[in-house]
Protein backbone atom coordinates (compact mmCIF):
# COMPACT_ATOMS: atom_id res chain seq x y z
CA UNK A 1 0.00 0.00 0.00
CA UNK A 2 1.21 3.68 -0.83
CA UNK A 3 2.92 5.13 2.44
CA UNK A 4 1.38 8.20 2.87
CA UNK A 5 2.86 10.70 4.94
CA UNK A 6 0.22 14.08 6.25
CA UNK A 7 2.00 17.49 6.08
CA UNK A 8 1.19 21.12 7.38
CA UNK A 9 -0.15 23.50 5.35
CA UNK A 10 3.38 24.83 5.12
CA UNK A 11 5.20 21.48 4.13
CA UNK A 12 6.76 20.05 7.61
CA UNK A 13 5.17 17.23 9.85
CA UNK A 14 4.60 18.96 12.56
CA UNK A 15 3.28 23.17 12.53
CA UNK A 16 5.22 25.99 11.97
CA UNK A 17 5.75 28.41 15.76
CA UNK A 18 8.36 31.35 15.23
CA UNK A 19 8.93 33.69 18.31
CA UNK A 20 9.81 37.65 18.44
CA UNK A 21 9.82 39.44 21.32
CA UNK A 22 6.31 40.55 22.08
CA UNK A 23 4.62 37.48 19.56
CA UNK A 24 4.38 34.40 18.51
CA UNK A 25 3.23 32.94 15.78
CA UNK A 26 2.26 29.68 15.21
CA UNK A 27 0.18 27.46 12.41
CA UNK A 28 -2.65 25.44 13.81
CA UNK A 29 -3.08 22.31 11.49
CA UNK A 30 -5.55 20.67 13.95
CA UNK A 31 -8.44 23.23 13.43
CA UNK A 32 -11.69 21.64 12.38
CA UNK A 33 -13.80 23.85 9.98
CA UNK A 34 -16.92 23.57 8.51
CA UNK A 35 -19.15 26.61 6.69
CA UNK A 36 -23.02 27.40 7.41
CA UNK A 37 -25.41 28.89 5.39
CA UNK A 38 -29.08 29.57 6.17
CA UNK A 39 -31.94 28.77 3.49
CA UNK A 40 -34.29 31.76 3.49
CA UNK A 41 -36.00 32.05 6.42
CA UNK A 42 -34.54 29.63 8.11
CA UNK A 43 -34.83 30.68 12.27
CA UNK A 44 -31.16 31.05 12.82
CA UNK A 45 -29.81 28.05 15.40
CA UNK A 46 -27.75 27.37 18.26
CA UNK A 47 -25.21 25.16 17.03
CA UNK A 48 -23.40 23.14 20.21
CA UNK A 49 -25.34 25.45 22.42
CA UNK A 50 -23.56 28.29 20.57
CA UNK A 51 -25.06 31.85 20.01
CA UNK A 52 -24.84 32.57 16.19
CA UNK A 53 -22.56 36.29 16.07
CA UNK A 54 -23.84 39.08 15.04
CA UNK A 55 -21.96 40.88 11.67
CA UNK A 56 -18.58 41.64 12.22
CA UNK A 57 -18.57 39.23 15.26
CA UNK A 58 -17.03 35.74 16.87
CA UNK A 59 -18.08 33.79 19.47
CA UNK A 60 -17.48 30.92 21.11
CA UNK A 61 -18.48 28.37 23.49
CA UNK A 62 -17.12 25.32 25.65
CA UNK A 63 -15.18 23.06 22.65
CA UNK A 64 -16.64 25.45 19.53
CA UNK A 65 -16.43 28.49 18.19
CA UNK A 66 -18.14 30.72 15.38
CA UNK A 67 -17.31 33.48 12.99
CA UNK A 68 -19.65 35.30 10.63
CA UNK A 69 -18.78 35.58 7.58
CA UNK A 70 -21.94 37.13 5.57
CA UNK A 71 -25.57 37.50 5.70
CA UNK A 72 -26.56 34.59 7.56
CA UNK A 73 -23.92 32.95 6.89
CA UNK A 74 -20.81 31.53 9.07
CA UNK A 75 -18.00 29.72 9.56
CA UNK A 76 -18.02 27.30 12.68
CA UNK A 77 -14.45 25.78 14.32
CA UNK A 78 -13.44 23.27 16.40
CA UNK A 79 -10.12 23.30 17.98
CA UNK A 80 -7.98 20.14 17.67
CA UNK A 81 -10.81 18.33 16.00
CA UNK A 82 -9.33 17.98 12.63
CA UNK A 83 -9.33 14.16 12.05
CA UNK A 84 -12.97 14.50 12.64
CA UNK A 85 -15.81 14.49 9.96
CA UNK A 86 -16.94 17.98 11.67
CA UNK A 87 -19.18 19.06 9.17
CA UNK A 88 -21.30 15.82 9.37
CA UNK A 89 -21.47 16.87 13.67
CA UNK A 90 -22.74 19.87 12.57
CA UNK A 91 -25.63 18.64 9.96
CA UNK A 92 -26.77 16.68 13.21
CA UNK A 93 -26.79 20.35 15.09
CA UNK A 94 -28.93 22.31 11.78
CA UNK A 95 -30.69 19.66 9.63
CA UNK A 96 -31.93 22.19 6.88
CA UNK A 97 -28.77 24.32 6.84
CA UNK A 98 -26.17 24.67 3.96
CA UNK A 99 -22.99 23.36 5.16
CA UNK A 100 -19.61 22.63 3.65
CA UNK A 101 -16.27 20.97 4.80
CA UNK A 102 -13.73 23.62 5.49
CA UNK A 103 -10.97 21.75 7.03
CA UNK A 104 -7.71 22.22 5.67
CA UNK A 105 -9.07 24.20 2.68
CA UNK A 106 -7.88 27.11 5.15
CA UNK A 107 -4.57 27.73 6.97
CA UNK A 108 -5.08 29.22 10.32
CA UNK A 109 -2.09 30.91 12.20
CA UNK A 110 -2.79 31.81 16.01
CA UNK A 111 -0.36 34.94 16.94
CA UNK A 112 -0.52 36.07 20.67
CA UNK A 113 1.15 38.76 21.92
CA UNK A 114 2.43 39.67 24.98
CA UNK A 115 0.10 42.73 25.09
CA UNK A 116 -2.23 44.26 22.67
CA UNK A 117 -0.42 47.27 21.70
CA UNK A 118 1.91 44.90 20.23
CA UNK A 119 -1.04 43.12 18.07
CA UNK A 120 -1.87 46.46 17.03
CA UNK A 121 1.57 47.33 15.48
CA UNK A 122 1.30 44.17 13.86
CA UNK A 123 -1.97 44.99 12.21
CA UNK A 124 -1.51 48.44 11.84
CA UNK A 125 1.25 47.24 8.94
CA UNK A 126 -0.53 44.69 7.00
CA UNK A 127 -4.32 45.68 6.80
CA UNK A 128 -6.51 48.76 6.07
CA UNK A 129 -9.14 48.30 9.05
CA UNK A 130 -10.04 50.50 12.13
CA UNK A 131 -8.35 49.13 14.83
CA UNK A 132 -12.20 48.97 16.43
CA UNK A 133 -12.76 46.35 13.68
CA UNK A 134 -10.81 43.42 15.20
CA UNK A 135 -11.01 44.59 18.55
CA UNK A 136 -11.40 41.22 21.01
CA UNK A 137 -14.97 39.20 19.77
CA UNK A 138 -14.83 40.72 16.45
CA UNK A 139 -13.67 39.25 13.05
CA UNK A 140 -13.39 40.66 9.49
CA UNK A 141 -12.58 39.59 6.17
CA UNK A 142 -10.54 41.69 4.37
CA UNK A 143 -7.01 41.82 1.77
CA UNK A 144 -3.68 41.25 3.18
CA UNK A 145 -0.49 41.85 1.00
CA UNK A 146 -3.20 41.26 -1.92
CA UNK A 147 -4.52 37.73 0.10
CA UNK A 148 -8.28 37.78 1.34
CA UNK A 149 -8.05 36.39 5.06
CA UNK A 150 -10.00 36.21 7.90
CA UNK A 151 -8.85 38.09 10.74
CA UNK A 152 -10.34 36.57 14.20
CA UNK A 153 -9.33 38.74 17.50
CA UNK A 154 -10.30 35.87 20.16
CA UNK A 155 -9.01 37.78 22.65
CA UNK A 156 -6.91 40.69 23.65
CA UNK A 157 -3.79 39.11 23.00
CA UNK A 158 -4.77 36.28 20.90
CA UNK A 159 -5.54 36.69 16.97
CA UNK A 160 -6.17 34.41 14.20
CA UNK A 161 -5.22 35.03 10.66
CA UNK A 162 -6.96 31.97 8.28
CA UNK A 163 -5.95 32.26 4.53
CA UNK A 164 -6.53 29.77 1.46
CA UNK A 165 -4.52 26.36 1.92
CA UNK A 166 -2.84 27.45 -1.45
CA UNK A 167 -0.95 30.63 -0.28
CA UNK A 168 -0.07 29.42 3.68
CA UNK A 169 3.38 29.88 2.57
CA UNK A 170 2.81 34.06 1.34
CA UNK A 171 1.16 34.67 4.21
CA UNK A 172 3.27 33.22 6.61
CA UNK A 173 5.87 34.89 4.68
CA UNK A 174 3.95 38.38 5.40
CA UNK A 175 3.16 37.58 9.00
CA UNK A 176 6.59 36.61 9.77
CA UNK A 177 8.26 39.70 8.18
CA UNK A 178 5.89 42.16 9.72
CA UNK A 179 6.31 40.77 12.86
CA UNK A 180 10.12 40.92 12.92
CA UNK A 181 9.99 44.64 12.38
CA UNK A 182 7.94 45.42 15.04
CA UNK A 183 9.78 43.83 17.56
CA UNK A 184 13.18 45.76 16.15
CA UNK A 185 11.18 48.79 16.25
CA UNK A 186 10.21 48.13 19.82
CA UNK B 1 -12.49 56.68 -0.19
CA UNK B 2 -14.49 54.74 2.62
CA UNK B 3 -17.39 52.85 1.68
CA UNK B 4 -19.90 52.87 4.56
CA UNK B 5 -21.12 49.17 4.51
CA UNK B 6 -24.58 48.59 6.60
CA UNK B 7 -23.36 45.77 8.09
CA UNK B 8 -19.68 46.20 8.76
CA UNK B 9 -19.21 49.65 8.65
CA UNK B 10 -16.51 52.31 7.02
CA UNK B 11 -14.63 50.27 4.86
CA UNK B 12 -11.59 50.96 2.18
CA UNK B 13 -12.84 50.93 -1.14
CA UNK B 14 -9.61 48.91 -2.30
CA UNK B 15 -11.89 45.60 -0.59
CA UNK B 16 -14.84 46.10 -3.27
CA UNK B 17 -15.03 45.80 -6.83
CA UNK B 18 -17.55 48.35 -9.09
CA UNK B 19 -20.22 47.24 -11.51
CA UNK B 20 -22.00 50.05 -12.74
CA UNK B 21 -25.63 51.07 -12.97
CA UNK B 22 -27.68 49.96 -9.89
CA UNK B 23 -30.17 49.96 -12.90
CA UNK B 24 -29.19 46.77 -14.23
CA UNK B 25 -30.68 45.13 -10.97
CA UNK B 26 -33.93 45.81 -13.36
CA UNK B 27 -34.06 43.12 -15.79
CA UNK B 28 -36.66 43.63 -18.10
CA UNK B 29 -38.85 40.50 -18.73
CA UNK B 30 -37.76 38.50 -22.01
CA UNK B 31 -41.24 37.41 -22.06
CA UNK B 32 -42.84 40.77 -22.41
CA UNK B 33 -43.83 42.51 -25.90
CA UNK B 34 -41.00 45.37 -25.87
CA UNK B 35 -38.56 42.70 -24.67
CA UNK B 36 -35.86 43.93 -27.41
CA UNK B 37 -36.21 47.45 -27.64
CA UNK B 38 -36.27 46.82 -23.28
CA UNK B 39 -32.80 44.52 -24.25
CA UNK B 40 -31.36 47.09 -26.01
CA UNK B 41 -31.48 49.77 -23.61
CA UNK B 42 -30.76 47.39 -20.60
CA UNK B 43 -27.32 46.00 -21.99
CA UNK B 44 -26.35 48.83 -24.29
CA UNK B 45 -27.40 52.36 -22.87
CA UNK B 46 -26.22 53.84 -19.55
CA UNK B 47 -26.77 57.16 -18.10
CA UNK B 48 -23.89 58.72 -17.61
CA UNK B 49 -24.83 61.68 -14.59
CA UNK B 50 -22.08 64.30 -13.70
CA UNK B 51 -23.59 64.55 -10.14
CA UNK B 52 -25.54 61.63 -8.12
CA UNK B 53 -25.23 57.68 -9.39
CA UNK B 54 -26.96 55.17 -7.92
CA UNK B 55 -24.35 52.31 -8.60
CA UNK B 56 -23.28 48.36 -7.60
CA UNK B 57 -20.47 47.48 -5.67
CA UNK B 58 -19.50 43.68 -4.62
CA UNK B 59 -17.58 43.70 -1.57
CA UNK B 60 -15.16 41.40 -2.65
CA UNK B 61 -12.33 40.90 -0.23
CA UNK B 62 -15.31 41.54 2.55
CA UNK B 63 -18.56 39.51 3.25
CA UNK B 64 -19.09 39.29 -0.36
CA UNK B 65 -22.54 41.34 -0.41
CA UNK B 66 -23.95 43.86 -2.93
CA UNK B 67 -24.16 47.17 -2.41
CA UNK B 68 -26.15 49.57 -4.15
CA UNK B 69 -23.58 52.81 -3.45
CA UNK B 70 -25.00 56.11 -3.83
CA UNK B 71 -22.22 58.50 -5.24
CA UNK B 72 -21.57 61.75 -6.76
CA UNK B 73 -19.58 61.17 -9.53
CA UNK B 74 -18.25 64.97 -9.86
CA UNK B 75 -16.80 65.17 -5.85
CA UNK B 76 -16.38 61.83 -5.32
CA UNK B 77 -18.52 62.03 -2.42
CA UNK B 78 -19.89 58.61 -1.06
CA UNK B 79 -23.62 59.61 0.29
CA UNK B 80 -25.08 56.18 1.19
CA UNK B 81 -24.79 52.41 0.70
CA UNK B 82 -27.43 49.90 1.26
CA UNK B 83 -28.02 46.35 0.70
CA UNK B 84 -28.28 45.35 -2.65
CA UNK B 85 -30.54 42.52 -1.49
CA UNK B 86 -32.69 44.84 0.87
CA UNK B 87 -33.22 47.49 -1.95
CA UNK B 88 -34.57 44.62 -4.32
CA UNK B 89 -36.77 43.34 -1.36
CA UNK B 90 -38.47 46.47 -0.45
CA UNK B 91 -39.04 46.94 -4.60
CA UNK B 92 -41.04 43.78 -4.29
CA UNK B 93 -42.87 44.21 -1.47
CA UNK B 94 -43.76 47.86 -2.38
CA UNK B 95 -45.44 45.78 -5.44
Amino acid sequence: MTDLTPITALGAKTARKETYDALTLSENPELALASLALRRDQTPPSPFGLRLPDPGHCADKGSVAAFWTAPGQWMIEAPGRANEDFAARLEEEVPGGSISEQTDAWTAIEITAKNSAALEALMQKLVNLDPAQIAPGHAARTGLEHMSVYLIRRSETHLAVMGMRSFAAALWHALVTAAARIDQTA
Amino acid sequence: MLIPHPLLGLRDSQEFTYLGDAALMDRPDPAGGNAEAAFTDYVFLRDNPAGVHRELWFHEQGDRSWLVVTRDTVTHEILGAELARDVKLNEEGAQ
